[in-house]
């Protein structure tokens, strides 16, 4: 339901404004809203203005923000490690730590960038050394001799290492070996040895071809391959060694400093969201005004909480909300245990606004109602409530999953309740098995009472809907409109009288006096809404019928239900046959939570709501510390 | 007999013609939903109910050939 605001007025002496705007804040229960005061007409020399902030303070906050933004760059360049926070004041020892931050920043900067420099060169030298550890058992396989000419390559794929062989045989006329290997890394190296006379035009093939040759260091190039890998080792481990000292080092710097900074950070982020906040205060020469909403309930326990901080000097004043103050009042929606699962589906609808109502417990109380008319099946109700307690008890309670598993719960209740009023079990499964019969009637063959039953649905609901549009215009005081609504209201009626007096004669249901009502009411209707009166009450007619798909969808179930049935009775074999019915069954379910549940909503949201809710209220969001 | 052919023609008509519009619609509603979903996620659930709107024009179809079956 939708929480019952408060307007509320904040005075006190200037000087204790920011002290008022932390109390505010701690609270976490007011949301300022400068509109209203601008709104209040004032004289001249009233002198109501916007707070200007004086120069000391202006001062401050740009250090204050000069300070958080280095801190900042601080944090970002200290590693992550969850050490707390520290519960230091930093207001007295501010000077000191505006000193720390520049030399920290420019510690943590250059360790930073030596520990980068250090893992690129690592990540360099594993790559070379993966590429030679690959290429080792290939150089074993080439004969000894001081006249080859090797080249290490990358290879993209085997169709360029196919494509390269193919070329280098030509242009060398046979007098070259290529071979390849995987490297550790998934690369493809490839190995090819030529007669050192005609390396160099080999290595302008491989240039024209884009091949990347492998360049080592001068002193690693002359080595022989075992100790050129050890050399290559021997590198690594020392740029190992050297990331690890920065990482240390860094680590040790974000252990002691980390807490300290994230607790000044926290301060400074809070101080500054106060100077913002001072943006919604207007002042006199000597006071501060601040205007606002708060809940209702709230209200004495703030002005509890401001006598005793200020003793009196800053007071709340509780005023009264005007019409015009109605569309700006902030909405607050809190709904008691059993509506408050059902707020997933309200969520996906604007918030309404603050004179309208509340769709969650509507919705708790039909959509239920409305997935059971529609499932109506003993058996696949008990399925989902299965799934439904598991949902419950797996997910802790409020997350989106248990809340499903709840409104799930619910509906499956309404499946199994319905399902025994029209008798069905996995379909006709119970009639034929457990000689269930239906209490009220077989939807499965009384395809007519069941449309009529569904539209009957639809009439209630439409006309509760309806009646609850007239008692929102009587809460926003506009009774023409309120009246306007209930004509209409009246009109439906008489137009529903009149279609059952059509379909279904009855001695005391004339329809000749409902039609002569109807034209009475029309012509009024038109004078106050204009020609599209008559189409909304053909919109109307089309909202009712719409609610047929409930006799529609549960009728595609039930045929579902029986065709599984029949296919696995037709089997001839108990296993195969149940198989069977348990896969198509479970299809029907599937189609039976989905399509109950998108379509109750649909009626909810675009028949039902259309006739009362009114869309786009603003979400109440008080003033909280950032950093609670 | 030939009156039966006639009763189910008219019947797989009163389906078959608002199946194709409710494809029709959806395959357009079902587009735009999809780009919008990838800008705003949180706009899953509105977007299936806005993609099931058009069923009614299946359903209403569906009813109707059900009575041309049933009470015909």
């Amino acid at each position: 339901m939708i929480i019952r605001m408060a307007k509320v007025e904040i005075v006190g002496p200037k000087q204790d404004l920011l002290s008022t705007l932390d109390l505010l804040h701690n609270r976490g229960i007011f949301q300022p809203d400068p509109q209203l005061t601008a709104r209040v007409a004032l004289t001249e020399d009233e002198r109501l203005q916007t707070l200007v902030l004086d120069e000391n303070e202006l001062r401050e906050r740009s250090f204050f923000q000069d300070l958080q933004e280095r801190i900042i760059a601080l944090l970002e360049l200290l590693p992550e490690i969850d050490n707390g926070i520290s519960p230091l004041q930093p207001l007295p020892v501010m000077t000191l730590l505006d000193e720390l931050a520049d030399q920290h920043l420019v510690t943590a900067r250059d360790q930073t960038n030596i520990l980068n420099e250090c893992r690129r060169n690592a990540e360099a030298l594993q790559h070379d050394l993966h590429f030679w550890e690959a290429l080792e058992p290939l150089l074993k396989e080439l004969p000894k001799s001081s006249s080859l000419e090797l080249f290490g390559v990358t290879i993209r794929d085997s169709r360029q290492l196919q494509k390269l062989d193919t070329l280098l045989q030509e242009r060398t006329q046979g007098r070259c070996y290529i071979s390849s290997a995987t490297t550790a890394d998934g690369d493809l190296v490839g190995l090819i040895a030529t007669d050192r006379k005609i390396a160099e035009s080999l290595r302008e093939t491989l240039t024209d071809e884009r091949v990347p040759e492998l360049s080592l260091p001068e002193e690693l190039a002359d080595l022989p391959l075992p100790q050129r890998i050890t050399a290559l080792q021997d590198r690594l481990k020392i740029q190992l060694g050297k990331c690890s000292q920065f990482e240390a080092r860094l680590l040790e710097m974000s252990r002691r400093w980390r807490p300290i900074y994230r607790r000044a950070f926290a301060w400074l982020e809070e101080r500054l969201a106060l100077y913002r906040a001072t943006a919604t205060a207007y002042t006199t020469r000597l006071c501060f005004i601040i205007q606002g909403w708060m809940a209702n309930d709230e209200v004495n326990r703030l002005i509890d909480d401001l006598n005793r901080a200020f003793a009196g000097r800053v007071v709340l004043e509780q005023q009264m909300i005007l019409d015009e103050d109605l569309d700006q009042v902030p909405v607050m929606l809190r709904n008691p245990g059993y509506f408050a699962p059902f707020e997933i589906f309200s969520r996906l609808l604007p918030l309404p606004k603050y004179s309208s109502y509340d769709p969650t417990p509507l919705i708790g109380l039909f959509f239920p109602v409305l997935f059971g008319m529609i499932l109506g099946d003993i058996g696949y109700g008990m399925i989902l409530l299965l799934l439904a307690f598991f949902l419950a008890r797996h997910f802790p309670s409020g997350t989106l999953f248990s809340n499903i598993g709840k409104v799930l719960g619910i509906s499956a209740l309404y499946t199994v309740v319905f399902g025994v009023l029209y008798g069905e079990f996995f379909g006709d499964l119970g009639e034929t098995w457990l000689n269930l019969h239906p209490v009220w009637f077989d939807r499965g063959k009384a395809v007519v009472p069941m449309i009529v039953f569904s539209l009957t649905v639809g009439v209630a609901h439409i006309l509760l809907g309806m009646t609850l549009g007239a008692l929102a215009e009587l809460r926003r005081h506009q009774p023409r409109k309120a009246l306007l609504k209930l004509a209409m209201l009246v009109a439906v009626i008489l137009a529903v009288l009149a279609l059952v007096g059509w379909f279904y004669p009855q001695s005391w249901l004339s329809t000749g006096p409902l039609l002569i009502g109807i034209g009475i009411l029309m012509p009024v209707l038109i004078a106050a809404e204009g020609l599209l009166a008559p189409l909304e009450l053909l919109k109307t007619m089309g909202n009712i019928i719409s609610y047929v798909r409930i006799m529609a969808i549960g009728f595609c179930s039930i045929l579902l239900a029986m065709v599984a049935n029949r296919l696995g009775g037709m089997t001839g074999d108990i296993m195969v046959g149940i198989l069977v019915a348990g896969i198509l069954h479970a299809f029907n379910l599937l189609l039976g939570v989905f399509a109950p549940t998108v379509h109750s909503l649909r009626l909810h949201y675009v028949e039902f709501f259309s006739k009362f809710l009114d869309l786009g209220g603003r979400r109440f969001e008080p003033w909280q510390k950032p950093h609670p | 007999m030939e009156e039966k052919i006639w009763l189910a023609f008219a019947a797989a008509l009163a389906v078959g013609l608002p199946s194709l519009a409710t494809a029709w619609a959806q395959s357009r509603i079902g587009a735009a939903g999809a780009g919008t979903l990838a800008e705003k996620p949180e706009l899953t659930g509105a977007i299936i109910i806005m993609v099931a709107i058009p069923e009614t024009m299946v359903i209403l179809g569906f009813v109707v050939a059900a009575m041309i079956l049933l009470m015909l």
